[in-house]
């Protein structure tokens, strides 16, 4: 069972920057307690900018993350289809 | 034994009784002679290795008429075997950073050396005379493979200009479209509020659209419009500042995540988790213990304590099991019943 936790990046700005959260919604996944990262497609394996397209696609994506770990994996691949996937610049301070 | 291996020793051969001949050219030691170049297995492998030196002399002789010049590669240090004078020949003729296709083959083959010692090797090995004509290049050949080597150097070079004319038309053609798309995101930047950049979808298309361009300028025609479309139809992200602070690392740089770090207040005083080692063996006692009664019949029997008359070794059960109160009880309930009979009757 997942739990899914709805946080404030104003409220939390030690894990909003640690983790380097730039755009929101960004989301962030943990299984017992150990970061797990995943292979979206995107440059950034920590999370998963922007929201989701299907609730499907959220399901599945935190399945393939379950099994991962439960097989002692630290990245998975993501089941999702690449243009689900939101698009965005990894700008570096507007250059 | 014999120092020179290939040398027909002076005694006239009788058959079996000739010398040690060592054939190098089937590898094998026979002891016939000078008969033995006459031998279907030597003409044989005299066949295979020709068969096998041809293929190159003839890539060699087309690159006569047109010498083909191309960029240095490990592989063209290759070298080929010459049959005729026993000795590794570089194959092709580098220099700097270009080849001549062919060029040390065709050097080696023209040379009078390789010439006297395939004259040698035909007679020796008894071979076909109008094969050896093959396997010589002449030097009027070799004159000509020089002219036109020249001339494919001055090709090649020409190419070479064209290629890097290119490339720098490619390169200005990249600047141009960084430019552009630079002036474009800092003219929005101004329009913009300067608190939080949450952007539009507007102008974060547009970004977008711009920015994918730039980091593909070979192909400007990437088909980010089917791409965008999903994103007209969501949300848009919206843009927090960067979480740029830089002394301190973030999950990128490898820093410790913020649940790993160890808190000041505690961590002075010895941070023992679980028993400590007194409770510890308390525990293992009592594990011990636990099984036998501390009033059972037999060891730990504390003498002091109050016996009474049920206090016998057994109940005059004789195939019993199982622990002594069980039989006990028996017993007790048996007297019980009896008493109880015995009142009965009275």
């Amino acid at each position: 069972m997942a739990a899914i936790y709805l946080v404030d990046v104003d409220q939390t700005p030690v894990y909003t920057q640690y983790f380097d959260i730039s755009y929101i919604p960004s989301t962030v996944f943990f299984f017992n307690g150990q970061h797990m990262k995943v292979d979206y497609g995107s440059p950034d394996h920590t999370k998963f900018v922007g929201s989701f397209k299907t609730k499907q696609d959220f399901i599945d994506l935190i399945e393939v993350i379950y099994r991962g770990a439960m097989r002692g994996k630290l990245i998975v691949q993501s089941p999702i289809d690449p243009k689900n996937i939101p698009k965005y610049d990894l700008l570096y301070q507007d250059i | 034994m014999v120092s020179d291996r290939k040398e027909v020793s002076e005694i006239p051969s009788v058959g079996p009784m000739a010398p040690a001949h060592h054939c190098p050219l089937c590898r094998q030691t026979f002891f016939c002679g000078r008969g033995h170049v006459y031998s279907r297995k030597h003409q044989r492998q005299l066949k295979v290795a020709l068969e096998r030196l041809l293929p190159q002399v003839e890539a060699a002789r087309k690159a006569v008429r047109a010498a083909q010049v191309e960029r240095y590669v490990p592989e063209h240090d290759r070298r080929c075997w010459c049959l005729c004078c026993s000795c590794e020949v570089r194959k092709h003729l580098s220099h700097g950073n270009l080849t001549v296709l062919h060029g040390g083959l065709l050097e080696h083959l023209a040379s009078p050396e390789h010439k006297k010692a395939t004259n040698k090797f035909w007679w020796e090995n008894k071979a076909e005379v109008r094969m050896k004509d093959k396997f010589l290049i002449s030097p009027q050949d070799y004159a000509r493979f020089k002219k036109s080597m020249v001339r494919g150097l001055d090709s090649y070079e020409e190419k070479e200009d064209e290629v890097i004319k290119e490339m720098a038309a490619q390169i200005r053609e990249v600047e141009y479209s960084r430019q552009e798309m630079v002036r474009s995101v800092l003219e929005p930047q101004a329009v913009q509020d300067p608190e939080e950049g949450s952007s539009t979808p507007g102008s974060w298309k547009q970004r977008n659209r711009v920015s994918s361009s730039s980091q593909q300028p070979s192909d400007l025609d990437l088909p980010t419009a089917p791409e965008l479309d999903w994103m007209e139809t969501g949300q848009p992200l919206t843009f927090i500042d960067h979480q740029d602070i830089p002394g301190v690392g973030n999950i990128h740089s490898g820093a410790t995540p913020p649940w790993m770090v160890q808190d000041e207040e505690n961590s002075p005083g010895s941070q023992q988790i679980g028993p400590s080692y007194e409770e510890f063996l308390k525990e293992k006692e009592k594990e011990k213990l636990k099984k036998l009664p501390p009033d059972r019949v037999g060891a730990n029997f504390d003498h002091s304590s109050n016996t009474n008359a049920c206090w016998l070794p057994s109940f005059g059960r004789v195939w019993n099991n199982g622990r002594r109160w069980q039989s006990r009880h028996q017993f007790k309930t048996e007297a019980r019943n009896k008493q109880q009979s015995r009142k009965g009757k009275t």
